[in-house]
């Protein structure tokens, strides 16, 4: 398996206060994976341990194959230029990213662009596509003291994606978005991840995690609950699915054949609509509508009812905080 | 663009580029601050109104200007001229950083906390000596204009490079006192307290101790004594801030002397009585070397400083 991030035992405290607590934090290539947690839970903490900017009190990090806070000694040379290489191929956004005012937005990512050693010529061809990813277009010569909030968060973005990186960790991206803005902001997510780039997005927001990620780690007071496919991650604690299926020209012969189907476990009608209660949480649709069909049932509308992230959720952490006052 | 991507598949960049890229960034930071716009249009006002005034003078009496052909050459900025030009472009550079969060992503592009240092040094040193370059041309042009044909102009860059190495002692001290505390307000206190300091403690030292030597090795004005010059008496601070004109001094009157005085104050008949005798003197070559060393001696110190605490600084916020 080749991962992006690798953590292993990262344990990370504030005085008496363990932020991080021996977290094992796997992120493979090429996914786009979501990183949830309520607030206080470690998130912030850990990601800014993966770009070397707080030192873990215990444990190791590799990101992109190379070891993070390694061996103190390699001569003068290594101690002037630090890791600074190894952020080469890293794009990373703060939490609420602050940049300074008296900069005008190409200028900023004219600037950065160059600290990643990027030729005048090849600033001049990447700085308007982003300008244009992010939704700057025409404001990108106005001073950054004049942006708001959001427009801020969008350069925070423009700025990961400088030098084409591989591995890009944004932290709570549409934090202090409208809802507009989170919209757009979630469809940039899934624009970055698909020039074959790792996206490691944390958030305290469920239904976003679960709208642009395929994986998923939970975090809650400094430790990973669970961390796997979105899939697996929803299916968890689910219950069996259940489909509602709204069928035209509906029939004895339609209902029987659907009760007949091996996953399925019961049907009730009610008018037009069936109401299938699956054997498992698996995707199923397929089967039943097959079935459906086969039988002279024309489908106008079906959706089925998992449990989603957000009961997962609730229940992870209701059960990790066990019963503990907060 | 292809769909992976491996870490040893790219090209290596140009250090010098990212380094250059950090001194761009403080340079745009600086020269946009209104302080600093400030600053410059109040030293050019100064400049303008130390000739302008003659001039003016001589046309309300009916005097001519006497003609002055050193003046040019023994411009110097004031100490107090060097103290605000030093904290104009060094208190915001480290300090609010910290304070605005700029930080973050900052350190998070492949440069190291010692090439940030370097670059934001390397542009407070080049925005000081554009400023004073120009400061300087001025008051040559100025000079010749209302005191006639000067003399000795070839020693001018002599003036400006001491001048250059005053202001880049308290450089130094606001940088360390910024990186080590974070705070601006608490680095420009700190320097202000330092200036202000040394600048009412110094006489006051003078007059109780005497000249004390150790008034030589501080930064600031420090101890001052007078030269005799064919010119006539000639002010000599033995301070820091005083590099740029006793290089001149050194220049034009290599085997002078300076003297230091005693003040006493005595009480006779119930009338005070305020008498000066010689404590020691000392020759305008020993002054010159000694404050050189001295300001060079601060600014590597301060700059270590600076530059240790900055590496090592933790991000909190
Ligand atoms: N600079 C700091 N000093 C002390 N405690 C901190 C600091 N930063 C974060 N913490 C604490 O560490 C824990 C984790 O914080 P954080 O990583 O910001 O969580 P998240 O990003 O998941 O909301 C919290 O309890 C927070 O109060
Ligand atoms: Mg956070």
């Amino acid at each position: 398996m080749d991962l992006a991030i690798e953590t292993n035992g990262l344990t990370k405290k504030y005085g008496s206060l363990t932020a991080v607590n021996k977290l094992d934090l796997k992120v493979q290539r090429n996914t786009i994976h979501g990183f949830l947690g309520p607030n206080g839970a470690g998130k912030t903490t850990t990601m800014k341990i993966l770009v070397g900017l707080l030192k873990p009190n215990e444990g190791t990090v590799k990101v992109l194959g190379q070891e993070l806070h390694g061996s103190k000694n390699g001569g003068v040379l290594k101690w002037f230029y630090e890791q600074a290489d190894s952020r080469l191929s890293i794009g990373y956004m703060p939490e609420l990213p602050k940049f300074p005012k008296h900069l005008k937005g190409a200028e900023l990512l004219d600037i950065y662009g160059q600290m990643y050693g990027m030729t005048q010529q090849q600033r001049k061809e990447q700085i308007p596509k982003l300008v244009e990813l992010v939704g700057l277009k025409g404001r990108e010569n106005d001073l950054i003291g004049k942006y708001s909030k959001g427009m801020q968060q969008r350069i925070g973005i423009a700025q990961t994606l400088l030098n084409n990186p591989e591995l890009v960790i944004l932290d709570e991206p549409s934090l202090g978005l409208d809802p507009v803005g989170m919209v757009e902001v979630r469809e940039v997510v899934k624009e970055i991840a698909k020039e074959g780039r790792t996206v490691l997005v944390s958030s305290h927001l469920l239904f976003e995690v679960e709208q642009i990620c395929t994986h998923v780690t939970i975090i809650n007071r400094g430790t990973a609950l669970v961390s796997d496919t979105l899939q697996n991650v929803s299916g968890l604690l689910s219950g069996p699915a259940m489909l509602h299926v709204e069928v035209a020209k509906i029939s004895n012969t339609i209902v029987n054949a659907v009760k007949k189907l091996p996953c399925v476990t019961s049907v009730v009608q009610t008018g037009d609509t069936l109401r299938i209660q699956m054997e498992t949480h698996e995707d199923m649709r397929a089967q039943v509508s097959q079935e459906i069909t086969r039988s002279g049932g024309i489908i106008v509308a079906m959706s089925q009812k998992t449990s989603n992230l957000e009961d997962v959720f609730i229940q992870l952490v209701s059960k990790d905080q066990g019963g503990k006052p907060q | 663009m292809t769909a992976t991507r491996t870490s040893t598949g790219r090209p290596h960049p140009s250090w010098f580029t990212r380094f250059w890229a950090v001194v761009r960034y403080e340079m745009l930071w600086n020269i946009r601050k209104k302080k600093f716009l400030g600053l410059v249009i109040v030293a050019f006002i100064f400049a303008t109104l130390s000739w302008v005034l003659p001039v003016v003078l001589s046309a309300t009496t009916d005097q001519a200007i006497n003609a002055n052909p050193e003046y040019a050459v023994t411009f110097t900025i004031p100490g107090i001229g060097i103290f605000l030009f030093a904290l104009i472009t060094a208190m915001n550079s480290i300090s609010s950083e910290f304070e605005s969060g700029t930080i973050v992503p900052l350190l998070t592009k492949p440069v190291s906390r010692s090439m940030i240092f370097l670059g934001k040094l390397l542009a407070t040193f080049m925005i000081i000596l554009v400023t004073y370059t120009i400061l300087f041309v001025y008051v040559v042009i100025g000079g010749a204009v209302v005191y006639g044909p000067q003399n000795n102009l070839h020693l001018v860059p002599l003036g400006l490079f001491g001048n250059i190495l005053s202001t880049f002692v308290w450089i130094a001290i606001i940088l360390a006192a910024g990186a080590l505390s974070k705070s601006t307000i608490v680095s420009t206190l700190v320097a202000l307290g330092v200036f202000i300091g040394l600048f009412l403690a110094v006489p006051i030292i003078a007059v109780f101790a005497g000249p004390s030597p150790v008034l030589n090795y501080l930064p600031g004005s420090g101890a001052s004594g007078t030269m005799m010059t064919t010119q006539g008496p000639i002010t000599v601070g033995a301070g820091t801030d005083g590099i740029g004109a006793n290089l001149i001094n050194y220049a034009l009157y290599s085997s002078a002397n300076v003297d230091f005085n005693t003040t006493n104050i005595e009480l006779q008949d119930g009338q005070p009585l305020i008498t000066q005798a010689l404590a020691y003197s000392e020759p305008i070559s020993v002054i010159t070397s000694r404050s050189v060393a001295t300001a060079v001696v601060y600014t590597i110190v301060f700059l270590f400083i600076a530059w240790i605490a900055f590496k090592w600084a933790q991000i909190l916020e």
